[in-house]
Formats: structure tokens, sequence, C-alpha cells
């Protein structure tokens, strides 16, 4: 989807947009779908936060095999940063219960990768992040867990808050019938009114403003060579990094 | 705000490297607020890396090696910040982009009811309030936001973007009391280091990566390695050749993986898909060798050589390795 920015309220356009699934998401939502296997009696509910042309893309989740979807949606919510998404959800949320909430890692518009973390914090819920397994067994959740040099193993209670690397699992494809039976399904709806807030949500709530924005500096074409052997190659690019004081 | 506290994140022993970029930002941001630049290390060995950090201009570093920090997942961490924070009042508070670090931020920011700026890669203040430059949306647009003043705020700070610079008069060390009643539930139960001692590709002043072009893992270690080695640099890789399983997702660079600014990035048989673009278009120069002079990454490549990696890349290696030892 082709995303940008409102000129004027210099909001992030997400009405009137293609919508997808957050390459993240369709991971979480995949892990929620394999824990649900390993744990019968089990169910997945997908919840999300946008603009009412949003609700669709749940409809895809729930096509994936997820059995219920909650969409909270709002005008006031509007102008989001990461403090007022997260107080927001956070308190839907609580509406909806949980054991385990599993959370995408990052998104790829806002692309904090806070608020999991923060989300955390409201629901006072341990949080345990870029899992790339995980297992529940009597009410408690462990799991293996992606760091920036390793891994680490971590066992917590449940209610807690999990989210996905990709080495979790691919996400899986809609089957026809779950595209069929995706149709039928309603989509919950809540509004700002159902939530319990004491503060301003939206762009009145939010503690940081978007002052401006711009396309980064043009990168065109540069120098092309063609190497006509390995050596030649390699002392065009020698050359190269010697003009540009980089060797 | 008139504080700047810079959250140190070490691993291995080692502090990461951003921390001193943050130090050198954190001493400016400051300055430009009229407050103190502030420093928290916490955990084993956080007095040994406070001696460290005695180069860069810090007025005061904030320790703790209470063993809850390394025992259990981040709570602790949060606790102790917060706690520094408290002491402060609302400040600025600067965390590394990393994936622990969003983490840390992600926390604070509802902990302290803060205002939170992600990935920065420029801080400016204007009239009292800090203004913060981030790329968006893959790097599509590059924006500026400011944080309420009144609040706390946290900046993730990318790594690489800024300079470290050193110059401190010797910071003065606090020790943080242990924030009181707390009872931690999420143990860590193994911790296995990988790549100890390897440097973080986020942090590397040069990558080389590679992709589906190298046909295999072989190639990664026999011919990118020394490259890398040669240049000083990290070795990444496009997701196919993540996928493939020829190296691990760590080192996968793009919308899906990490996102990489250093100096240098030397693209090796990657076709230059838009989702691995997003990930290294900041670099400083780019360069492609790529047998397909068509490919999408010469159209923002400084440098785009066509021919075969495989006939290129050891030549190279061996111009550079014979520079380094005559120098
Ligand atoms: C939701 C989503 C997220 C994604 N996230 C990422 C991401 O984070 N990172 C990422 O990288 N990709 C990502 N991708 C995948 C991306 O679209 C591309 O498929 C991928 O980057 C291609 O990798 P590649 O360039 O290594 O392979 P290819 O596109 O197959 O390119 C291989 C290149 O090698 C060249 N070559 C072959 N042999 C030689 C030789 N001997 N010498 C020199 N050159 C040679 C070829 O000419 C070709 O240009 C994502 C895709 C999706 C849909
Ligand atoms: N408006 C939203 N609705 C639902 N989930 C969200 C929303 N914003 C963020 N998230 C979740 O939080 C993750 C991280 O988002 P971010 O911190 O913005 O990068 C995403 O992958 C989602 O799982």
């Amino acid at each position: 989807a082709e995303k940008r920015l409102d000129p004027q309220t210099k909001h992030l356009v997400r009405t009137g947009v293609e919508t997808v699934l957050n390459p993240y998401d369709e991971y979480a939502l995949e892990a929620a779908l394999q824990l649900r296997e390993r744990a019968p009696g089990s169910t997945v509910t997908v919840f999300s936060m946008g603009p009412e042309a949003l609700k669709e893309t749940l409809r895809k989740a729930l096509a994936m095999g997820a059995d219920e979807a909650v969409f909270l949606s709002d005008p006031a919510l509007a102008g989001s940063d990461v403090w007022t998404t997260s107080l927001a959800m956070s308190r839907a949320l609580s509406k909806i219960g949980f054991d385990l909430l599993i959370v995408g890692g990052l998104t790829d518009d806002g692309s904090t990768g806070a608020v999991p973390g923060s989300l955390a914090e409201h629901l006072q819920v341990p949080c345990v992040t870029n899992a790339r397994k995980a297992e529940i067994t009597d009410n408690r959740l462990s799991v293996e867990r992606e760091t920036d040099t390793g891994y680490q193993t971590v066992d917590v209670a449940l209610p807690a808050l999990l989210t996905t690397a990709l080495t979790f699992g691919e996400p899986r494809y809609a089957s026809l019938k779950g595209i069929m039976g995706a149709k039928k399904k309603t989509i919950a709806a809540l509004s700002t009114a159902d939530l319990a807030l004491e503060a301003p949500v939206g762009a009145a709530g939010s503690k940081v403003a978007i002052e401006s924005f711009a396309p980064p500096p043009a990168r065109g074409r540069g120098r092309v060579v063609e190497a006509a052997d390995g050596a030649a190659g390699a002392a065009a690019i020698f050359e190269f990094l010697r003009e540009k004081r980089l060797a | 705000m008139k504080d700047v506290i810079v959250y140190v994140e070490h691993r291995g022993g080692q502090t990461r490297k951003v921390t001193f970029e943050m130090a050198t930002q954190a001493r400016a941001l400051a300055d430009a607020l009229g407050g103190k630049a502030h420093a928290v290390i916490l955990g084993g060995g956080a007095q040994r890396l406070a001696a460290q950090l005695a180069a860069y201009p810090i007025d005061i570093v904030h320790v703790s090696e209470d063993s809850d920090v390394d025992a259990f997942l981040l709570d602790p961490v949060v606790d102790y910040v917060a706690a520094v924070a408290g002491s402060t009042g609302p400040a600025l508070l600067l965390v590394p982009n990393t994936l622990s670090g969003r983490d840390v931020a992600g926390r604070l920011s509802a902990r302290l009811k803060a205002g939170l700026a992600a990935d920065v890669t420029e801080f400016h203040v204007e009239n009292g309030a800090v203004a913060c430059t981030a790329p968006k949306m893959g790097g599509a647009l590059v924006t500026t936001c400011t944080i309420r003043p009144a609040d706390y705020g946290i900046a993730t700070v990318r790594p690489n973007a800024f300079e470290a610079q050193t110059g401190g008069a010797g910071a003065q060390v606090e020790a943080i009391e242990k924030p009181a009643g707390k009872q931690y539930v999420a143990k860590i139960e193994r911790d296995v280091e990988e790549g100890a001692g390897e440097l973080a590709l986020e942090e590397a002043p040069v990558v080389v990566a590679g992709g589906r072009g190298l046909g295999g893992p072989e190639p990664f270690d026999t011919m990118l390695k020394p490259l890398a080695r040669a240049l000083g640099g990290a070795v990444g890789a496009s997701r196919a050749a993540a996928d493939a399983g020829w190296v691990p997702y760590s080192l996968q660079i793009g919308q899906t993986g990490k996102t990489v600014t250093p100096n240098l990035y030397i693209g090796i048989g990657i076709s230059g898909a838009i989702q691995h673009k997003v990930g290294m278009r900041s670099a400083g120069t780019i360069v492609a060798i790529n047998k397909d002079g068509s490919a999408a990454i010469g159209e923002f490549s400084d440098l785009l050589v066509v021919g075969d990696a495989f006939a290129i890349v050891p030549e190279l290696t061996k111009l550079l390795e014979s520079a380094n030892a005559s120098s």
C-alpha cells in the first residue's frame, strides 16, 4: 500500500489507501493460530485500531483463521502518537480480555517498535519480545526469544504480551473456505465512548507533533563500470573507494 | 524538559558504540536546554563501564550492579531508569534504536507518560522544545517532530547516525537505590551469545551484504567475511539469503530486517528490491556488484560494477589487504 502524510494535518493518511496486514502482524497472527492448534478450546481474537476502511484488513485475518475480530475506530483517534495509540488500545484490550496478547514487532509505516512495550506497561503484564518459539503449558508461557547477539529462554505466567520474530514461522495463506467463512463473520466495533478514558486521545492527547516532512535527498544512478574481468572490476571499486577516502 | 538521560546498553561486557554517539548528543542537548547530561548503566560490570564513559561529556553517571538486572527480562531496567528520570523531573531520554532499546523505550513511554520519537537521526532545540528528525516509511520521507516540552520525552536513536566525540571533565558516579518492594517474574532461564565479539551490523561503519547471487552459504564465509574484515566492517544479507538459510536472520537488512546507516555499503549479488532498499538507502556511499547491468540496485548506487562477484570480490580483497599492509 502506498503510504503518505497529509500536507495540512501532517497525519499519516490512513483512509482511501489499500490496507494490508503489516508483515510483522501476519507473523503474530500465525503464532496465535499455531498456539491455538496446540491448546484445544482456545480462541483467537484479532484486534486493530484505525479508520473505518481498515476494518477489511481484519477480514483478511479472519480468513487466515482467526475466530473473532474487534475493531476500535473513532475520528477522535486521528493523529495518535505512541502514547495515545497505546493508551486507547490498552483500554480496549482490557475490555476484550485475553490470556495472551500477541503483537507485531514493528509497523511498516510508523515503525516505532515501541507500541508492544508501551501496551505491556499499560496492561501491567510481562512483556516478552522477538519470540522464535513459544509454548503454553499449565497457564505458563515459555519462550525462546532472539536478542541482538543470540537468544534467551524465558518463562512467565499468563496473562502476558508476546511479540514474534520472523523465524517463528511463515504466515499461512487463507484457504478458500476461510475466505468464504470470513465474509459471514461480524466484526465487533468499539469507539472511544466504550473505553474508560480519563485523558484525551488522538491529536489532542498526543505528546509528539509532526512539524514538517520532505522526501530524502534524491539518490540517482551513479557511475556504471562494465568489468572485463575480476581484476578490472576490483580495480574500479578500489580506485572509487580511494577517491572517496573510504579505503 | 531540561536534563538529558542516556540509557546505556551493553552486552558481553562491552558498551554499545551508539552509547558514545548518544553521550555526545546529550551534552549538546543539555547545554541547549539548560540542564545536565546523565547516563544510566545497569547490571554486572556497570562500575567498570562507567569509568569508560568518563572520556565523554556526561555530568552524572548513575550505576547499579543489582544482579536482578541480568537475571530478569527488562523489568528491573525499566524501574531503575524510571527512578533516575523521577529524580530529574521532565527530561529527554535517549535510548538506542535496537531490539532491546525499543522495548525499554516503549515501556518507559507508558510509565513516564512521555512523548516518543523513533529512529532519530538529527536533533535541534527550538524555543526550548526538542525537534527530532527521523526517516519514516522506510526512508521514503524524512519527518521532523517536536516533543511537548512540559512532558518527558524519549528518543530512540539510530546507531551510526551521529558522531561520537570524547572530551569529558570526568563524570560524577552515583549509585541508584534499589526500587522498593519489587518482585520480578520474567526470569531469564538461558542466555546464549552467538556473535560475541563481532561488530553489530547496525553499528558497523562498513557493511558488505550478499544476496541470492552468491548461490549458497560458503561464499559468505570465504568471500564476504574476508572483504568485510579488510574494510573493518560487518557482513549483512538480503532476505533471499536469510530465507534460504545461508545466514541467520540477524544479518538480514531491509523492511523486515535491520536498518543500517554505514559510511559504505557494498551489495554483492543483490538485485535491490524496494524491501531491501528501505534498510540501506541512507548509507553514505553505495557500491553494487551485479552481473546484470539493469538490476534495480544500479538506480540508487554511487557505483555499479557489472561483472561476476566470484571473480571480482577476491581480487578486491587482495587489493585492500595489500593497501592495509603497506599503510
Ligand atoms: C513483505 C516483504 C518483506 C520483505 N522484506 C525484505 C527485507 O527485509 N530484506 C530483503 O532483502 N528483502 C525483503 N523482501 C524480499 C525482496 O522483495 C526480494 O525478494 C529480495 O530482497 C531479493 O533478494 P536478492 O536481491 O538477494 O535476490 P534476487 O532478487 O534474486 O537477486 C539476485 C541478484 O544477484 C545477481 N547475481 C547472480 N549471480 C551473480 C554473480 N555471480 N555475480 C554478481 N551478481 C550476481 C543477479 O543479477 C540478481 O540481481 C521482502 C519481501 C516482502 C514481500
Ligand atoms: N493502530 C494499531 N492497531 C493495532 N495494532 C497496532 C496499531 N499500532 C501498532 N500496533 C501493533 O504494534 C506493533 C508495533 O507497532 P509500532 O510500535 O508502531 O512499530 C504493530 O506490529 C502492531 O501489532
